[in-house]
């Protein structure tokens, strides 16, 4: 048997703070993707000009920057909110930012910026006919967006959503470098303690391989529904 | 130039962050990481070619070798892998005693290493996917005129398939750049690892990031625009006539 | 002219697909100066027929002798192979071939299409070659589209220009698959009039066709071929002005 010399159980842990991570952060990066999305394709200029802003600026600079600059400036912005509040209005808080839920944040803001270009190409893949048929039977406009729009939507999205999802979940392993403890810190602890670094990063890179290969089947499986209707794509 | 520097110098006067100092190490961060980022693509680039043809090999002992190394270092954090090579280097026994320690002993090495093999296995499956997608006919064209595999590879299938790759690898070159940025959890005194150090020196979170994230921005912009532009002169015979 | 080899031979070609037997031994001479049509319903094995004279397709069974040269063929696991790849090469720098999609290399232009095989194959001197090209896009009427790249021009051009770039290989036959096919009504004139000068000329060519008037006014041989069997072969007076067989009187007759 391999020896993790008591690190068994943390590890463990780590694994599971790096799924709830990647999970959270994918629901917000959905949501924002969506939202970003309407914004790119909204008459308005503005919204068009902030949605445009917001993921060039994403896209252009890496993660881990981003990361620091959300986890490291968060807390000091927050800190002067909290004293001009104090100042201002006398009221007394202190809130602390939780390493987990900067992570969240930073992470589901990143990849919204990916999301939103996703879900924008696939709005634009639908077949505006379809759109026209559903607003002729007297369909409203939520109704056509939630029984035909989403789910032809969804058809071309999820290629997307998947890749994405999988540059997310190694992403997460970004917020070992802020101290959160995933399993890649754990890991990285551990192979200095024990001096033995393959042991552990090997162990880690099959966790990972292993949430990928499974989450490249359940995408497979929802492809598939999603494409009824449809010949499979050769 | 001297005028240049007293004038930046009265700029800089009232500010205790951004002295001439702070900016020489951000010009070494830039160094490095353009550096690291450089030679892992080129060397990334030259082992993908050869291994993205034996990828679409019939011969199962070539395909699946290179199929297990690209889904494990495309399946994998590149950090993990640099962990990996870097503590590996560290920590394997009597290194330190070789000659090898000399070049290892540096960070920048194993960093050099970790970002090659990542940045490969991506290349590898570019190009794989774009040799794949090959217009059939051509490929039948060039057997029916006498060509031979060999020769059908380099004049038709590897130069069709590097236009068609072209924006994918764009991609993939940004993708390196921010990447890059984790050289810096290994103590490398890349771009990020600046901004770390003047952040950790001032504790001045907005300032030493926001900086660093405008010089990425403007590196980002530079390498999509070189790729339009090559692009549109490699890419023209894609463009019907009229336009 | 006896010592002259024929350009092109097959015997017995066979050919199946799974388990359906698509080609049921056919055979063919083509001489100097030859132009044979092959007719047929889609599904009766004529493209498949000429696929296996440059050996696009493999044939399960059969000879293939080209200016004299016999291939040669070895039995793998895989069915029949060729048992020399080089001798294949050659041969097929003899027969050059038109495809019914042009099948022009997209990444070069007109002019780099049409030398690419003389320089790369045949080993010409580039600037040889490029006078030749130049010669013969002028023939088919593409003088001005030299530089051109495939995608910026007409289907009725790109086959032209596929047809300049067969003959730069001065080959001993063409095989045309369904040359007009892909091309719509107005531009089949064009391809088909390059295609009447080159057989007027004496080229030996070998066409697989639905132009029935082309096959009645040009080619000195119609094979009708179905279901993989030559139904009916001869002079185009014979087979097209007096059908024997009940199905080529069908097939022949006026579509509605």
């Amino acid at each position: 048997m391999i020896d993790l010399h008591g690190y068994g159980p943390r590890l463990a842990e780590g694994a599971l703070v790096t799924i709830e991570l990647a999970v959270l952060s994918l629901a917000l990066a959905i949501v924002l993707g969506l939202i970003t999305a309407s914004a790119k394709m909204s008459r308005s200029w503005l919204a068009h000009r902030i949605g445009t802003l917001y993921t060039t600026i994403i896209r252009g600079v890496p993660d881990l920057v981003l990361m620091m600059l959300m986890f490291f400036g968060g807390q000091i912005g927050i800190n002067m909110f909290t004293d001009w509040l104090y100042y201002q209005f006398d009221i007394d808080i202190f809130i602390n930012v939780n390493e987990f839920v900067a992570g969240v944040i930073t992470i589901g803001l990143i990849f919204g910026a990916y999301m939103g270009e996703t879900f924008r190409g696939a709005f634009l893949a639908v077949d505006s006919g379809q759109i026209e048929a559903g607003r002729a039977y007297g369909m409203s406009q939520w109704l056509v967006f939630r029984r035909i729009r989403f789910p032809q939507m969804m058809r071309h999205a999820i290629p997307g959503l998947s890749n994405n999802w999988m540059v997310l979940l190694k992403t997460t392993a970004l917020v070992s470098v802020i101290g959160l403890s995933d399993m890649v810190r754990v890991a990285s602890e551990a192979s200095k303690a024990t001096r033995e670094p393959f042991t552990f990063m090997l162990i880690v890179a099959v966790i990972y391989l292993l949430i990928a290969s499974v989450s490249e089947w359940g995408f497979a499986r929802l492809q598939k529904r999603y494409n009824v209707g449809y010949r499979e794509a050769d | 130039m001297d005028a240049l520097m007293t004038w930046l110098e009265a700029q800089l006067a009232d500010n205790s962050i951004f002295t001439l100092q702070t900016f020489g190490y951000y010009g070494e961060g830039l160094t490095t990481t353009v550096q690291l980022v450089f030679l892992s693509l080129v060397i990334g680039l030259v082992a993908a070619v050869p291994l993205a043809i034996g990828r679409g090999s019939k011969r199962p002992w070539v395909k699946w070798p290179i199929f297990a190394y690209t889904y494990v270092f495309r399946g994998t954090p590149l950090l993990v892998q640099l962990y990996l090579i870097y503590y590996g280097v560290v920590f394997v026994e009597g290194i330190q005693e070789t000659w090898l320690w000399v070049i290892l002993e540096k960070p920048f090495v194993p960093a050099l290493i970790a970002f090659t093999l990542n940045t490969a296995a991506y290349t590898t499956e570019i190009f794989h996917g774009a040799i794949q997608a090959t217009p059939r006919g051509e490929i039948e064209a060039a057997r029916a005129y006498g060509m031979s595999r060999r020769l059908m590879l380099r004049r038709i299938v590897l130069p069709s398939a590097f236009r068609r790759a072209l924006p994918a690898y764009g991609n993939e070159v940004i993708f390196m750049l921010h990447a890059s940025a984790i050289a810096s959890v290994v103590t490398i005194m890349d771009l990020t690892g600046a901004a770390r150090f003047v952040y950790a020196r001032y504790y001045a979170p907005f300032e030493a990031f926001l900086f660093v994230a405008a010089i990425y921005l403007c590196l980002t912009f530079a390498i999509l625009y070189f790729f339009r532009w090559l692009e549109r002169r490699l890419l023209a015979h894609l463009k019907p006539a009229s336009g | 002219m006896a010592d002259t080899p024929i350009p092109l031979e097959v015997r017995n070609i066979k050919k199946r697909f799974g388990d359906t037997e698509v080609l049921k031994g056919l055979s063919l001479a083509a001489h100097k100066g030859d132009v044979i049509t092959l007719i047929g319903a889609s599904g009766s094995g004529k493209s498949t027929f000429l696929r296996c004279m440059n050996l696009l397709e493999q044939p399960d069974e059969g000879e293939l002798i080209v200016h004299g040269e016999t291939v040669r063929f070895k039995q793998t696991k895989h069915g029949r192979e060729p048992a020399d790849w080089k001798q294949v090469v050659r041969m097929r720098a003899k027969l050059s071939m038109v495809f019914q999609s042009f099948n022009l290399w997209a990444h070069m232009t007109l002019l780099e299409n049409v030398i690419e095989a003389p320089v790369h194959v045949l080993g010409k001197p580039k600037k040889e070659a490029i006078e030749q090209a130049r010669a013969l896009l002028d023939r088919v009427g593409l003088s001005e589209r030299a530089d051109a790249y495939p995608a910026q021009m007409s289907g009725g051009q790109q086959q032209r220009g596929a047809i300049a770039r067969a003959l730069a290989m001065d080959p001993e036959v063409m095989l045309f698959d369904e040359p007009t096919s892909a091309l719509d009504p107005e531009l089949v004139g064009d391809v088909l009039k390059v295609m009447r000068d080159l057989a007027k000329e004496g080229r030996t060519m070998i066409v697989v066709t639905h132009e029935m008037a082309f096959a009645r006014d040009v080619s000195s041989q119609v094979i009708y071929l179905h279901q993989g069997v030559i139904e009916e072969a001869g002079a185009p007076a014979d087979v097209l002005g007096n059908p024997r067989s009940e199905r080529l009187k069908q097939f022949l007759a006026p579509k509605h």
